[in-house]
């Protein structure tokens, strides 16, 4: 039986499925890393998700245009960044909480116009498998990495072009120095305000894609509550990956790949409880961490507001 | 003087024709309205009817219903003497008919009969406006409050019942057709009926349905007749007047016919079988007492087979097995008797229920099961004048449904529903308090022995049972996936009688099993469903609002699906095989029964395949083999009779 | 001393009113979403009104559903001191639960007044376990609590499904084909006593009781002291000898702990036995969330988060009977919820700054002098490095 799990079917199938699932942790994570790095913690992002959820899902039924879907999804989140980011920055709010509050709006919003709008659940024509010559076909290798829709390639592709944005250029460097050291930044000319306001309307942005990946592209669907917490996790992630976009990488699919393996587990009758099988993504997270004990920092500002002169 | 005589003559003719061309106008009044005139008279005056009919007085169906009763009453009373009759039929212009009700009362006639549900508004109107005369109004029991208006309808569904069960019972192919006007009033309730009687009898009959849309358009009716013979139907019935046109296709292909209304034998003595005779003269003579009594209005009355308003009477040229004719007497014993409920019970005030559920109503699965089927018993117990529903929604907390059950019931709601199987304990704290509330608990057979609660439960693995046989014949690479929430309950039921029906189809059938955990991770589902057609699955399964995740992936990768709650074909059409539906009305007409009868619980209800509470409903855009088919059917005949037992696992 | 006694007393009125006008601002808001669906904003608050005060029912409710919201509370006011942020509660309720649910169905001869206090405390060291077991982690290893704690919450709720499927089970229901995942009913004697005919338990008092006790431990013990004493400055207190890493497993333990009794009175107090629907928030109803904000309202002080847990247990309870009236949809009252959220958190700019100031006051002198010598007047960048 657990031979089973290493047939080539079952490898290609895990790797295959990891990839996918991890997709919409991808593009929350890595916006939230923007964030986080620049000092503001936002625990709203499933809220976020859900609204650019179905914003992309009506968009698409309404329009048959699933660019639109997409470009209606970040500018809903956006918005929902901009709202967090006028809390966090001007009304220093507490960010665990006012995230909570947001993402209880972005639930209930999301849910209230689903009820609205469309009624019943339906399904849309989303972003479909890629066919990539020559690439697709490769054995093995295709099936996993070459036979995924375009969003999925885009996360992950978003992930060095994050790395660069943050450590090679000036905006990011001013994102890092306004996370670690509000104050000197600030007297340095930078303006705390403005980037905070930045990267987290940047963050609100991806999170409305992320949502939008589940439902117009991975899912095709829209239900109410169909992010099911993956907001939380997202955010947890970006501890896990220590708020470095390939560490984020690395939670992302570290979590999927295990979900993806219980899913196996169950699938080929391994007699684990189906309880305990699902519980390994959350465990295993956990242990990995402890193994790798570093010494990595926060952004010593994080979830601190800034007021000149404090 | 020619000229003369000649002007006269034509006027005169002119004159006649005119009278002729309006059906029998009233004459030029000369008597004095008999009302205004005191009640003791040496010479007795004849009662003095006027009827407004919408048809004509020979339409074998409507219309003639209601002469025939009157020429009946006519000739009980003594002839034209006792009793004065005058119509005006093919009033099926509103405005005209309002006219005419309105003149006939003016006229001073003793009772004006309207004879058409579509005048109710005039009569309204005009029935204030005459407090000495008395209204009749049909087909309806809404005598909107005004004291000289009697309304009078028929039970056509009683009669549509019984003409139902013995459809189903003499068909040979299975297949029923049904020729309507329009979909509403004494036309809906007849075929309604129907169909719920071919159903009982026979839960894998079809019944086809066609509204043509119009009372008199005979060659469409005729035409539809012709599309149900093409379809395969040997038996037809329908109602209201055009429907002469399908009794002769009926008679040219051979199939046998089942009237309404009127007796229609004669048109086709070879293949009608039995008509349900309305007998309108029963009603007419307790109207005219009362008017005699001098009682003007204010009552409605009903015929039904109880009362002899309505008649069974079947063709003696036709013959009838004598089992078939025995089920039929003892069918309208049943429904005189009241055994069998047609007709929502009828309660003072408007009947409150109140719902509880976990999840959305649009869930495609559980909650929307039950809201779908508030809505139905909604329209059969009268629509919203009737009955009233109000809901609470995603009440996954079960704290918060407590909460909310305990105020509906201290709202003084007629009927809760706690529509989840975690709302137990919480009930069994609040039921106590409220003796006089009933409250409904599903899914389980658990009534805690608190005699005002009910308790329902669906036997899904019934369902599961049959698409796991579908699946397992249909299967070309011998594996099957299920996608489950979490092991338990409802859901559990439905797999495991999934995995039993598979096998017992295929014993080498693999079927895997994933319960990922969670009502609503629709992307973990749609993972499984990934998982398991890499691991070579060509049918997939599963039950709870986040399946739809996993039906998307069954479209893609062109693997069946199998669903259950709910009907799921619309999202994946060409996917789809069949789905287990599940029909909480079933269960939720007992309920109300038992509530008008005085009982507020104490009982535990199952729908199932027998009841017709749950229905295996086949996609129709995907072609089944005839041979799957008839196992299928087979397979639901088997476990509604028993023979197939169902093994359920750990 | 007069002065500032006087000064205190005002400046805690109007911080305890802020939450109240911030509320009625998210109401305002939440009238225009009722106005788009045609519902009558003002018969719907009417509804939330006397739904949650209308009534000796409707005032037994709302001290029902303030019971779990402000154990929850008192835990996050000694974490968030200790500046440990606790988002862990959903998981600690479920685990102190099913702790406290295991004394009542195995003790089955012992007598309720033994089996109850044993469950509660039970409970209270099962949560305690599932905090402290972030704590540690956090403490030892560097694993960020807001990561352990999501994933410690996600873990909880497979753990009471499996459990409750299986050992757990209700007998009754195992013989069943359909197993509703519940547990046996508690005996009777083993039930908090209520005020009857409500559903207001002995559990409430007990909170209250506990409020004043947690107000003891912050400020009176040495506990207390070194908490908010390592929350607010770890360096100085780590000079001043204290073990930091320590007192963040304690903040963590005992903030568990409290999340833990929430969820052992709600079985003990409510519903007389664990069921879930396979879902947190099913057994909870989000009061390990709901408890943060509750907290918050209170302005992180024992004391205060009891009119804090009231007034928003009575939101919670009067909003589910405005679902109920006007027919609204419950996603209507998620988002509700979530605008009131916003709009107290982001009220509490003017309230935190009062707070620093009391806080301050707090410490001893000697504990401000080193403080302000070390952040030579920078409070806001210091490194939360905790060092092996």
């Amino acid at each position: 039986m657990i031979s089973d799990l290493f047939s080539m079917t079952v490898l290609i199938g895990i790797l295959a499925s990891g990839i996918r699932l991890a997709t919409p942790y991808l593009y929350a994570a890595i916006g939230e890393t923007f964030g986080q790095r620049s000092g503001v913690l936002n625990l709203g992002v499933d809220g976020q998700m859900l609204l650019g959820a179905f914003t992309a899902f009506y968009v698409a039924i309404k329009t048959g245009n699933l660019w639109l879907g997409i470009l209606a999804a970040m500018v809903v989140g956006a918005l929902m960044g901009l709202a967090m980011a006028f809390v966090t920055v001007n009304l220093h709010a507490e960010q665990g909480i006012s995230g909570i509050g947001f993402y209880l709006f972005g639930l209930g919003l999301s849910d209230l116009l689903f009820q609205k709008l469309v009624g019943t659940v339906e399904t849309v024509k989303g972003f479909p498998k890629l066919d990539i010559p020559v690439l697709s076909d490769l054995p093995v290798v295709g099936e996993i990495f070459f036979r995924q829709n375009i969003l999925v390639y885009i996360a992950f592709a978003l992930v060095p072009i994050a790395w660069f944005i943050l450590n090679k250029t000036t905006l990011g460097l001013k994102i890092r120095a306004v996370g670690e050291n509000p104050e000197a930044a600030d007297s340095l000319g930078v303006s705390v305000a403005r980037i905070r306001y930045f990267t987290v309307i940047l963050g609100g942005t991806m999170s409305g894609v992320a949502g939008a990946s589940m439902s117009i592209a991975l899912l095709n669907v829209f239900q109410q509550n169909m992010t099911s917490g993956l907001g939380f996790i997202a955010v947890a992630l970006v501890y896990f990956g220590a708020w470095r976009p390939w560490g984020v990488l690395g939670g992302a699919l570290l979590f999927s790949l295990v979900n993806s393996l219980q899913l196996w587990i169950q699938v080929l009758g391994i007699p684990i409880p189906s309880d305990i099988a699902v519980m390994m993504p959350y465990i295993l997270t956990i242990l990995v961490l402890v193994a790798t004990v570093s010494r990595v920092r926060a952004p010593s500002a994080l979830t601190k507001p800034f007021e000149r002169g404090d | 003087m020619k000229k003369f005589r000649l002007m006269v003559t034509v006027l005169l003719l002119l004159a006649v024709l005119l009278g002729a061309c309006k059906a029998q106008e009233p004459a030029p009044a000369a008597e004095e309205p008999s009302a205004e005139e005191p009640a003791m008279e040496e010479t007795k005056e004849p009662f003095r009817v006027a009827v407004v009919m919408p048809s004509a007085i020979n339409d074998l169906a409507f219309s003639q219903s209601m002469y025939d009763a009157l020429l009946t009453i006519q000739s009980e009373m003594g002839g034209e003497e006792a009793m004065e009759i005058v119509y005006s039929d093919n009033m099926f212009v509103v405005d005209d008919a309002a006219a005419a009700i309105r003149d006939y009362a003016a006229e001073g006639y003793d009772l004006v009969i309207a004879h058409g549900s579509q005048y109710g508004s005039s009569l309204q109107e005009i029935a204030p406006d005459f407090p000495e005369t008395s209204f009749a109004w049909g087909t309806t029991v809404d005598t909107f409050g005004i004291d000289n208006i009697f309304a009078y309808e028929a039970a056509s569904d009683q009669g549509g019942y019984v003409n139902g069960v013995l459809a189903a019972s003499l068909s040979k192919t299975g297949i029923l057709g049904v020729v309507g006007p329009i979909e509403t009033g004494d036309a809906k309730l007849y075929v309604d009926g129907f169909v719920a009687g071919a159903k009982a009898t026979d839960p894998t009959v079809q019944v086809n349905v066609n509204y043509i849309g119009s009372f008199s358009d005979v060659a469409l009716a005729s035409e539809a007749a012709n599309t149900h013979i093409a379809a395969g139907a040997d038996v037809l019935t329908g109602t209201a007047q055009m429907v002469v046109g399908a009794i002769g296709v009926a008679e040219e292909s051979g199939a046998l016919w089942f009237g309404t209304q009127s007796s229609q034998t004669e048109l086709a003595p070879s293949i009608v079988v039995a008509n349900q005779v309305y007998r309108w003269d029963i009603v007419l003579n307790e109207i005219i007492d009362l008017i005699g009594e001098g009682t003007l209005g204010g009552t409605s009355f009903v015929i039904d087979l109880a009362n002899g308003g309505e008649v069974l009477e079947f063709n003696p040229d036709f013959d009838l097995p004598a089992d078939v004719a025995a089920l039929a007497e003892e069918t309208i014993n049943e429904i005189s008797g009241g055994a069998v409920a047609l007709q929502a019970p009828k309660f003072e005030d408007v009947f409150k229920v109140a719902v509880v559920m976990p999840s959305a109503i649009n869930d495609l699965a559980f909650s929307q099961s039950m809201y779908d089927a508030l809505l139905s018993i909604q329209e059969w117990m009268g629509g919203e004048g009737a009955m009233e529903f109000v809901y609470s929604d995603n009440m996954f907390v079960v704290d918060d449904a407590a909460a909310a059950i305990r105020d509906y019931a201290a709202e003084g709601f007629d009927l809760v529903i706690a529509h989840g199987s975690q709302y137990g304990s919480s009930l069994q704290e609040i039921a106590p308090d409220f003796p006089d509330t009933s409250f409904a608990w599903g899914t389980t057979v658990d009534t805690f022995g608190i005699d005002n609660i009910f308790a329902y439960e669906a036997a899904s693995q019934e369902g599961g049972y049959v698409n796991g046989v579908i699946a397992a014949s249909l299967s070309e690479s011998g594996v099957l996936g299920v996608v489950g929430p979490i092991e338990t309950g409802d859901a559990k039921l439905y797999v495991d009688g999934f995995v039993a029906g598979a096998k017992a189809t295929n014993p080498d059938v693999q079927v895997n099993v994933n319960y990922i955990g969670s009502f609503s991770d629709i992307a973990l589902a749609s993972e499984a469903a990934n998982t398991h057609v890499a691991a070579g699955a060509d049918g997939l399964t599963g039950t709870a609002q986040m399946v739809v995740g996993a039906i998307g992936v069954a479209e893609e990768s062109g693997a069946m699906w199998f669903g259950t709650q709910a009907s799921q074909s619309g999202l994946a059409p060409a996917n789809v095989v069949a789905n287990q539906v599940y029909h909480w009305e079933v269960v939720l007409k007992d309920v109300i029964q038992m509530i008008a009868d005085g009982t507020n619980g104490g009982t535990s209800f199952v729908i199932d395949l027998a009841n017709g509470g749950e229905v295996m409903d086949f996609n129709a855009d995907y072609e089944l083999p005839a041979e799957v088919k008839s196992l299928a059917l087979d397979t639901i005949k088997g476990i509604i009779d028993g023979s197939i037992t169902i093994e359920l696992g750990e | 001393m007069s002065n500032s006694t006087q000064e205190k007393w005002y400046a805690k009125l109007i911080d305890g009113l802020l939450p109240v006008f911030a509320t009625i601002a998210a109401l305002l808001v939440g009238a225009i979403m009722l106005l788009l669906l045609k519902v009558n904003p003002i018969e719907a608050y009417k509804a939330m009104w006397e739904g949650a005060f209308g009534s000796q029912n409707a005032l037994a409710e709302t001290l029902t559903k303030a019971t779990p919201l402000l154990l929850v509370g008192l835990g996050i006011c000694i974490s968030f001191r200790g500046d440990v942020i606790n988002i862990g509660g959903e998981g600690q309720m479920i685990v102190g639960a099913i702790m406290g649910t295991l004394v009542g169905i195995t003790l089955l001869d012992w007598p309720g007044w033994a089996v109850i206090p044993i469950a509660l405390i039970t409970g209270f060291i099962g949560g305690a376990i599932w905090g402290g077991i972030p704590g540690v982690l956090k403490a030892y290893f560097n694993v960020n609590e807001i990561l352990s704690t999501v994933m410690m919450n996600a873990i909880a709720v497979q753990l009471m499904n499996f459990l409750l499927r299986g050992p757990m089970i209700d007998p009754s229901q195992a013989e069943l084909a359909s197993k509703i995942p519940q547990t046996a009913r508690l005996l009777d004697a083993f039930r908090l006593p209520r005020w009857v005919p409500t559903r207001l338990h002995l559990g409430a008092l007990i909170a209250v009781i506990l409020a004043f006790l947690v107000y003891l431990l912050l400020w009176r013990t040495t506990w207390g002291y070194r908490i908010r004493a390592v929350g607010q400055n770890p360096d100085a207190s780590r000079y001043a000898g204290v073990k930091v890493r320590n007192y963040i497993v304690l903040a963590l333990i005992l903030s568990g702990a409290f999340a833990g009794l929430a969820g052992v009175m709600q079985v003990y107090g409510v519903n007389y036995r664990m069921i879930t629907d396979g879902s947190a928030s099913g057994f909870t109803g989000s009061a390990g969330f709901n408890g943060i904000v509750a907290a918050l309202f209170g302005g992180l002080h024992p004391i205060g988060t009891i009119p804090a847990s009231i007034l928003f247990g009575a939101l919670l309870v009067g909003a589910n009977k405005m679902q109920r009236v006007v027919q609204v949809p419950s996603a209507l009252i998620t988002a509700l919820n979530g605008l009131v959220v916003v709009f107290v958190v982001s009220s509490e700019i003017w309230r935190r700054r009062r707070q620093k100031r009391r806080l301050a006051a707090a410490l001893t002198d000697e504990e401000r002098l080193i403080s302000e010598e070390l952040n030579q007047g920078d409070t806001s960048s210091k490194e939360k490095e905790v060092e092996l």
